[in-house]
């Protein structure tokens, strides 16, 4: 079920505002443009709708995509924190490219690299750099729990380093936030995998009835491995030749060499509060958000 | 981590003497063996003399589900206002739950208690049952109710479960994952671990319990709840290796585990146990008559304290209490300073290797008492390994 990329010329004569426009990314149901309207730079997105009648589609899917757009735009207007991406200029519009469908809206563009490219860089950051990028996923997911929602997607790939003294990094792409409140959007759960990025499931979301239990301790386990993946250079867990299996079944059993072992120079507080968020279990995450995120600040 | 006296009947100068000489830091009164007005008396006192001191009450909420067995043995426990026997299907009801909570509270708000104890029920087979959704109702609701009373204490949630129930490790961690996450969190929890009857020493030193009851500790504390462990005594030790605040320990077997068998009838006829003599090294009682005997040859049993002078001689029946607490205090106190459990099990395993030594000195000329032998240091160990595991540490 994939979809046709709409070039940027297609999308120009949809938006006839836009001054210039730049393809980024594609991934999954979605497209990431740069716009530009009088000097206003902004993320354009768009979100592939299917279509009921295509092959392997049936009304649920198209109801489930829609509303989970619904969802993260719902989201993105409620949070306030400077470490969430902010929606943009363009309110959620239904759209036509070539024959296909999309819900197209704007961001904010963020100037940065994303953690990932970062990571690729290949340069330690300093005890400096992990604790802001720590805070801002704390203080992301903190803000996200006080609406009943999870990231579920806390991934390299989905922060960007922005560097601003009130503004270190922002999370990014809510597409498979989860709530906690709502009406649960996902069908056929029986028969699907958990949505989100393999290597930064935490364990619980592996098990069957994960749906039940679920709650923002799961975000803390994702954020944990992206931050020991920025400061060591590696996935605690995940190795480049591994397949799936042998991941998913790494998450389960195997705990994770301590930061420690590839980052002595980190202070024992930071090393202690990243080994324990990548606990299995997750009562033993610690959950006291606003105390974890004291602890931090007041070492700072 | 602080040690605490576990009240029961017979108070004495005990708790006195333990804060006057510094072994004990508090004192959690037990509602069967002391009455209202009394309790009051004693909480006073002991403000006036030792405002330092904790002061608790628990309401032993918990026996009010055996209530209506005609051979219970209530003690004062029935003088309580608060106090009256439930069936289980009544406390299904929330707006019941919240009344009994509101009675306990409203009873502590107006004593010059340190730290207020919530009351629950005892979970006594599994976390999944009808009991475990009980007593979390009753913790979910304690800080709400409580925040009625303007009052500045903290308040603990009691969390009293049966070693049956707790040996369960699957339905342990969904429990504490649903614990750890409270809309509104009470300060902190007293955790009460039930053996079927406080002789059956090996319901509680087994290795699966002595682990679970870590993990409580640990996961607990991880989640910043402060955590008091009642009747907890020589486990003290290992609770505090993980996180655990305050232990607690008392002057009769029965303050030493806890039990629901303590409201049973008490039969009659036993004669008082031979005084004993808690020995840090050996991480157990000996009898003062093995203690004589064995002081020459193998003189590291001894702990070389205060109180070691009373056992000179057979000591008097009231040194014992303060024998064991001032031995405790001093073996709690080897943790006190270091939040690094790896570094705090690594000492608890290096004390058990000791005491198995001396066991084996021991144990080449002298036969010891059942109680008294090296039976409890295995599932320490073992204890130990399986925390660890479970935590992955």
């Amino acid at each position: 079920m994939r979809f046709n990329l709409p070039t940027e010329e297609q999308v120009r004569q949809i938006f006839t505002q836009f001054d210039e426009i730049k393809f980024l990314k594609e991934g999954g149901f979605k497209a990431v443009y740069k716009v530009s309207t009088k000097g206003n730079i902004e993320a354009f997105k768009i979100v592939f709708i299917p279509v009921y009648g295509q092959a392997e589609i049936t009304t649920e899917v198209r109801k489930e995509s829609l509303a989970r757009v619904k969802r993260e735009i719902k989201i993105l207007n409620d949070c306030k924190s400077p470490e969430i991406v902010k929606l943009g200029t363009i309110q959620p519009t239904n759209v036509i490219f070539g024959e296909q469908e999309f819900v197209a809206y704007t961001e904010e563009y963020l100037s940065g690299n994303n953690l990932r490219e970062l990571i690729k860089e290949k340069i330690m950051p300093s005890e400096h750099e992990v604790r802001l990028l720590l805070l801002s996923l704390l203080k992301a997911i903190r803000e996200f729990w006080s609406l009943g929602v999870i990231h579920r997607d806390i991934k390299p790939e989905n922060i960007i380093k922005l560097g601003l003294p009130e503004r270190n990094y922002v999370l990014i792409d809510l597409g498979i936030a989860f709530s906690v409140i709502d009406t649960p959007l996902t069908f056929d759960t029986l028969h699907r995998m958990p949505p989100g990025t393999f290597r930064y499931l935490a364990p619980e979301m592996l098990q069957p009835n994960f749906r039940e239990s679920i709650d923002f301790r799961s975000d803390l386990y994702a954020a944990a491995v992206t931050v020991y993946e920025y400061a060591a250079g590696q996935h605690p867990l995940a190795k480049n030749e591994d397949d799936l299996i042998t991941t998913l079944s790494r998450i389960i059993k195997e705990t994770p060499k301590s930061l420690r072992e590839f980052r002595d120079d980190l202070s024992t507080l930071i090393i202690q509060i990243i080994d324990q968020m990548l606990k299995k279990i997750p009562a033993l995450r610690p959950s006291n958000l606003n105390m974890l995120i004291k602890n931090i600040e007041d070492t700072i | 981590m602080k040690l605490f006296a576990q009240h029961g009947y017979g108070e004495g100068d005990k708790v006195n003497n333990g804060l006057k000489d510094g072994l004990i830091s508090g004192v959690i009164y037990g509602a069967k063996d002391i009455n209202p007005d009394r309790l009051e008396t004693r909480l006073e006192e002991i403000k006036r003399d030792f405002p330092d001191a904790g002061r608790l009450f628990d309401p032993q909420y918990f026996v009010s589900l055996i209530g209506n067995d005609p051979n219970i043995k209530l003690g004062k426990l029935d003088e309580y206002p608060f106090f009256k026997a439930r069936r289980r299907g009544q406390l299904e009801a929330n707006n019941l739950v919240a009344e009994e909570i509101r009675k306990v509270l409203e009873f502590q708000a107006a004593l010059p208690v340190t730290d207020i104890i919530a009351p629950n029920i005892l979970i006594s087979r599994s976390f999944d049952s009808v009991e475990a959704v009980i007593s979390k109702s009753f913790i979910r609701q304690t800080r709400k109710i409580f925040d009625e009373f303007k009052v500045k204490q903290p308040v603990f949630a009691t969390l009293a479960i049966s070693r049956e129930a707790l040996i369960d490790t699957t339905e342990l961690e969904s429990f504490l994952n649903d614990i750890t996450l409270l809309d509104s969190p009470p300060d902190g929890f007293y955790l009460l671990i039930a053996a079927r009857d406080v002789e059956a020493r090996y319901d509680i030193f087994n290795a699966d319990v002595i682990a679970a009851w870590m993990l409580l500790n640990y996961s607990l504390k991880i989640n910043g709840f402060k955590v008091i462990n009642g009747y907890s005594d020589i486990l003290s030790l290992f609770l505090g290796a993980v996180g655990g605040d305050i232990g607690c320990t008392g002057w009769w077997s029965n303050l030493r585990t806890f039990s629901l068998d303590r409201f049973a009838p008490e039969t009659t006829g036993g004669r008082l146990p031979v005084q004993r003599y808690l020995s840090i090294n050996l991480m157990n009682r000996i009898t003062f008559y093995e203690l004589n005997a064995l002081r020459r040859i193998v003189p590291q049993i001894v702990n070389g304290l205060a109180k070691d002078k009373a056992y000179e001689n057979e000591p008097e029946r009231t040194v014992e209490i303060l024998q064991t607490w001032e031995a405790l205090s001093s073996m709690l106190e080897s943790m006190a300073h270091n939040n690094n459990v790896s570094k705090n099990l690594n000492k608890c395993a290096d004390a058990i290797k000791l005491a198995e030594e001396l066991y084996r000195e021991i144990k080449f000329g002298y036969r010891l008492d059942p109680k008294s032998d090296d039976s409890h240091l295995e599932p320490l160990q073992e204890g130990i390994n399986l925390f660890k595991k479970m935590a992955e540490i």
